[in-house]
């Protein structure tokens, strides 16, 4: 049993349902990769897992409890969802967007902020390297520079589940990298991470789990190597896979154009 | 609670609102010593001409004017806030186009002069929850909504404002036109009485939005993913808006300007935390508004000029140095 974990869950949006019977475990220590083609409903599956969405069947636990028994309150300072899409805030330091955060951690109408407060929020900056740039303006940020601040965020709610949607959109290979391996080092310290991710590669060599979205279902979800080499790639992206071994790791590539339209002859395999 | 240096630029503020209220109240149209309108204020139970100008005409003026600036200086503040558009001032939610057309009806209909600001209160928070309802989207409010029906129940409210001042006689026309231009004169400790109630529980609701404006500054997204129930703060920061404007605007008509530069002269003073830019635009409005009338009553005597055109006159000049020369627009948020 994971931290948090869904169970034979519905996420839907509005009427539509994307996913139906979804079993999810999300394990402490460990981060989990979650693929999948556009509009398969990754980001409504971390906002349903979040408890910012219902799910319309089955249930969504953390440590055993149906989030829809806990508060809104209790169940930000347990779960994190981190997105990268969001507005800039203006005229905002980045030590004050780390500090938001710290809402759910006082009543709605608290002007007041501890010194838990300012530790949490310290301890999130320093976490995240940001350290340097706690009074630079927000908007001045890099790319990079503003994921690790989105993820300060969660990290001042003080959750130990991190939900993220994309951390990894808009950077470059080595913003990408870091970023990674700050959420790896994240998840050894006993928080559990779960991760949208667009990169089957990058997916590969920093999670401890791939989770496959597909049409309508979660296709697969195991250790990268298992999965990667699965046809479950094919069944959620409907293009042919080539598979090749670099570093004792897997390496998935989409084969040529060429190879596209004549595999897209072939059944899909299941 | 405020930082630190929050906390002093607070007190600076609050020590110059202070001045500005008491020069407010020994400036008026009658050159009185200030000798005898510091005795006056001193001793209130006394008698004579000075004390009569000063306790019935200029005090209750100078707390309305104060009272005015406050609220839309703070009514401004939340709704630039709520919407994240710095450009945005109280009246957007057809507020005072609401209020004018109801009073324009009222003149017309030849509703007496007391019952006028009254008639424009209702008529105005009448307009806002139109408005409101217009913008509402699932449990909450769209941004967009709210502009777009603002701006246009705005413009039909005022082209029957507009047709009032056509078809009326002089005498009507002239009321709605002094209305308009925005005015605390003739206005006495009744009509602060009575919108008081009305300015208070606007107030708390500011307060007690501010942690909730605080987060919604990064985007309803993550507003939502730290915790904060943003139906339930933008109905609160929109009550409040409304209940203050509607105040001010029963007050004193149509007074432009502060409620879209205060805010922005508060958010450049202390940055862009609430707990700090909302106080301060509430001291910024409480000094100025009480100052700008002293001025417009004292700088043509006996005549005096519109409350609304002389901040016009401040105002737009100050805003277009601060943030319209190279480079200032990107500071519109003040950091």
């Amino acid at each position: 049993m994971g931290n948090l974990n869904a169970e034979g869950a519905r996420i839907t949006i509005g009427a539509r349902t994307l996913l139906d019977d979804v079993n999810l475990e999300i394990r402490r220590g460990e981060v989990l990769a979650i693929v999948g083609p556009n509009g398969v409903g990754k980001t409504t599956l971390l906002r349903t897992l979040a408890g910012v969405l219902a799910p319309a069947g089955g249930r969504v636990t953390i440590e055993g409890i149906d989030l829809r028994e806990r508060s809104r309150a209790e169940l930000v300072r347990a779960i994190a969802l981190v997105s990268s899409d969001v507005e800039l805030p203006h005229g905002m330091s980045v030590r004050d967007v780390v500090a938001t955060g710290r809402f759910a951690h006082r009543a709605w109408w608290d002007w007041s902020s501890g010194p838990d407060d300012d530790d949490a929020t310290a301890a999130a900056i320093a976490r995240c390297d940001l350290g340097e740039l706690a009074e630079r303006p927000f908007d001045t940020l890099s790319s990079g520079e503003r994921q690790r601040a989105w993820l300060a965020v969660g990290l001042a709610q003080g959750a130990n589940v991190l939900l993220l949607d994309e951390p990894t959109s808009h950077l470059d290979a080595r913003y990408a990298v870091e970023m990674l391996a700050l959420l790896r080092r994240i998840a050894s310290e006993g928080r559990a991470v779960a991760a949208v991710l667009h990169d089957l590669n990058e997916a590969a060599a920093f999670a401890d789990r791939i989770a496959v979205l597909g049409e309508r279902s979660l296709i697969a979800c195991g250790p990268p190597a298992l999965v990667l080499l699965s046809p479950a790639l094919e069944r959620a992206y409907g293009v042919p896979f080539e598979r090749f071994e670099r570093d004792g790791r897997v390496r998935v590539t989409v084969r040529g154009e060429d190879a596209l339209t004549a595999w897209r002859t072939e059944p899909i395999p299941r | 609670m405020p930082s630190p240096a929050g906390a002093r630029t607070l007190a600076v503020l609050s020590a110059v609102a202070a001045a500005s209220l008491v020069v407010a109240v020994f400036v008026g149209g009658s050159p009185l010593p200030a000798g005898d309108v510091a005795y006056a204020l001193l001793h209130p139970s006394a008698s004579g001409d000075a004390h009569a100008i000063v306790w019935t005409l200029r005090l209750p003026r100078v707390v309305i004017a104060g009272t005015v600036g406050v609220a839309l200086a703070v009514a401004g503040f939340l709704l630039q806030g709520m919407l994240r558009n710095p450009l945005v001032d109280p009246f957007l939610t057809g507020v005072s186009a609401g209020a004018a057309a109801a009073i324009a009806i009222g003149v017309g209909l030849g509703v007496a002069a007391p019952f006028l600001p009254a008639l424009g209160f209702v008529a105005g928070l009448g307009t806002a929850l139109l408005v409101a309802l217009l913008a509402r989207r699932g449990t909450g409010i769209d941004a967009e909504r709210l502009i777009l029906a603002g701006v246009s129940l705005s413009a039909l409210f005022s082209a029957i404002v507009s047709l009032a001042l056509t078809k009326l006689a002089r005498n009507g026309a002239d009321q709605i036109l002094a209305w308009i231009a925005g005015s605390v004169a003739g206005r006495g400790w009744t009509d602060l009485l009575w919108t008081l109630p009305y300015v208070v529980a606007g107030l708390a609701g500011a307060l007690l939005a501010v942690p909730s404006l605080n987060a919604l500054r990064l985007g309803h997204g993550v507003a939502r993913a730290v915790g904060v129930d943003v139906a339930r703060a933008q109905w609160l920061l929109l009550g409040a808006t409304t209940l203050l404007t509607a105040a001010a605007v029963s007050l004193s008509g149509i007074v432009g300007f502060v409620g879209l530069i205060v805010p922005h002269l508060a958010r450049r003073v202390t940055g862009t935390d609430g707990r700090s830019a909302l106080p301060a635009s509430a001291l910024i409005g409480l000094g100025l508004v009480p100052l700008a009338d002293a001025l417009g009553r004292s700088l043509m005597p006996p005549s005096e000029i519109p409350l609304g055109v002389l901040l016009a006159f401040i105002g737009v000049p100050t805003f277009l140095y601060l943030y319209l020369r190279p480079a200032g627009a990107a500071r519109l948020w003040g950091t």
